[in-house]
């Protein structure tokens, strides 16, 4: 226990840039999301190729694979981002093709006779999503997008291997000087396990206030 | 719903384009993300003889007593080391033959044939981290992995040797003048490898300095050389290493610490502990060890051969 106590502001450090993190990419993951996921569903076939291509990329590459990608690659072309930002991004991208095919989901759950209906009393193909189609449709896919918001949150403990003292790296340079591999990662699999708490007790009250009665 | 009907066939074709797209994106990462082109078994170095190994000593049956960690590995036929496959000229995996290359790797070879007979290892890659839980789950027999000895450690783990000596210096880009040495590190933002003994160091050998910490190796010689960091800061023979097959980079002064690296093994057997220490004491004194060194860590390092270290010369070995 005194390997984690002696080291908590190290440990704290660590904690606040994992929150950090998580924020930022969970709302940049959710605005590309939705913008995806109307990709997907919208009339104009080139612009359906376009989300298709981008889930399809972006899901089937392993994500510490387009971190390193991102990180190393990028400057032979004479584009550097810092290491927050370049982390904060990749991660946004990765998990906003996941939560583009839950809202995607949702959206198929509304049915057909709304989106008929919507047209039918003259909204356009915007105005329709907008009033009509996403409303609904994100309100049942509240608890898969938790979901896939505490895989983020997970995921971002990979940004330890491109240099960002997240959590998991706060907990590896602990254990360096400590030495005491099972106390610091105990403690700080506990921390990611409260963090997934907060997330999914967060999901749960908004599903419950959410929910649509049908 | 009306809006969202497509074709099969060509949702079909457009699947199958992705497809090829991430294929050719993870093809295109390979070449990038293994940045360490030229092998350091090419850049001067040589694999250790065949005969080095075949004049290596073994064991007599007298040493074995039985029922002992020893008995059991001669009995299983090869030793379970745990140790890395990236560690230029320590211990790095050639991706032609797949044999793993070395001085850490042939001195667990070396050890494995002073028990067994043969040099038949088992090499598990096992993470900085988790070295200790290893040793004490005893999923591997020994750890030959640049092991630094410290107190700390020496409370969890049992250390034989110390069988090698370093130090952590200092590398820079080519064109940097500014920096001559580790007294030059105070307010630059300095690379270090992740678990690293440089993480824990830096702080006292460079105050005011700002760490940026990548995972292996040749990522933080990548991050060099794309500015994110002014300086390098890693153990001395993998910073020759990596100048001699990256241009772009040099080291600059001298080692500034003193690591001496040892065999981690279980703490609870002190036989075993004995048994390797006596290993080390015989291959140090008929030459195996200088022999080892010379066609590995010495193809890089310049001036001579340098004087094994004392067994049990540092606190907690």
């Amino acid at each position: 226990m005194d390997a984690l106590t002696a080291h908590l502001d190290e440990l704290g450090h660590g904690l606040v840039t994992t929150v950090q993190l998580t924020v930022v990419t969970t709302l940049g993951a959710l605005l590309l999301g939705v913008v995806v996921a109307t990709l997907r569903v919208c009339p104009v076939p080139l612009l359906r190729s376009v989300g298709m291509v981008y889930v399809e990329v972006l899901q089937n590459l392993p994500l510490l694979a387009l971190l390193v990608l991102f990180v190393f690659a990028l400057p032979t072309i004479g584009i550097t981002f810092p290491l927050f930002t370049s982390a904060a991004i990749v991660i946004a991208a990765y998990e906003g093709a996941y939560l583009a095919e839950a809202i995607r989901a949702g959206i198929n759950t509304v049915g057909v006779g709304q989106a008929e209906a919507a047209r039918a009393i003259g909204l356009t193909f915007s105005q329709s999503l907008r009033y009509v189609i996403l409303p609904q449709g994100l309100r049942a896919v509240i608890q898969p997008m938790g979901n896939i918001c505490i895989a983020l949150l997970m995921n971002t403990s990979l940004a330890a291997a491109v240099g960002v003292v997240e959590l998991t790296q706060a907990a590896n340079n602990v254990n360096l000087v400590e030495a005491q591999p099972i106390a610091v990662f105990t403690g700080a699999g506990l921390a990611y396990m409260l963090l997934a708490l907060v997330i999914g007790r967060l999901t749960g009250t908004l599903e419950r206030r959410l929910a649509i009665v049908r | 719903m009306s809006f969202l009907h497509t074709s099969f066939t060509r949702r079909r074709a457009l699947t199958v384009a992705a497809t090829a797209v991430t294929v050719a994106l993870a093809a295109a990462g390979c070449g990038d993300g293994g940045s360490a082109p030229t092998l350091p078994g090419n850049a001067g170095g040589e694999k250790v003889a065949q005969s080095v190994f075949d004049a290596a000593p073994v064991a007599s049956d007298a040493e074995i007593p039985a029922g002992s960690t020893m008995d059991m590995i001669r009995k299983r036929g090869y030793l379970n080391v745990g140790g890395s496959l990236d560690a230029p000229l320590l211990s790095q995996q050639n991706p032609v033959t797949g044999q793993i290359e070395g001085f850490d790797a042939d001195m667990a070879k070396l050890l494995a044939k002073y028990i067994i007979g043969k040099p038949e290892v088992k090499t598990v890659t096992i993470g900085t981290q988790t070295r200790e839980a290893m040793l004490q789950a005893k999923s591997v027999d020994v750890i030959f992995q640049t092991y630094t000895i410290t107190p700390q450690r020496a409370t969890q783990v049992a250390f034989a040797g110390p069988y090698l000596t370093s130090g952590l210096a200092v590398a820079v880009r080519k064109d940097e003048t500014g920096i001559k040495g580790v007294q030059d590190l105070a307010g630059k933002t300095v690379i270090v490898g992740a678990n690293t003994p440089a993480v824990t160091a830096l702080p006292s050998a460079a105050p005011g300095s700002k760490q940026v910490a990548f995972a292996t190796d040749p990522q933080a010689v990548q991050a060099l050389l794309q500015k994110r960091g002014d300086a390098y800061v890693q153990d001395f023979t993998l910073l020759a290493s990596g100048a001699k097959a990256n241009p772009g980079m040099k080291v600059v002064g001298e080692p500034f610490t003193t690591e001496a690296y040892g065999i981690g093994l279980n703490r609870e057997d002190a036989q075993f502990k004995e048994f390797v220490n006596n290993w080390l004491k015989k291959i140090q004194a008929d030459g195996t060890w200088a022999k080892v060194w010379e066609s590995t860590l010495g193809s890089v390092v310049e001036g001579g051969t340098p004087t094994p270290p004392a067994i049990g010369s540092v606190e907690g070995s």
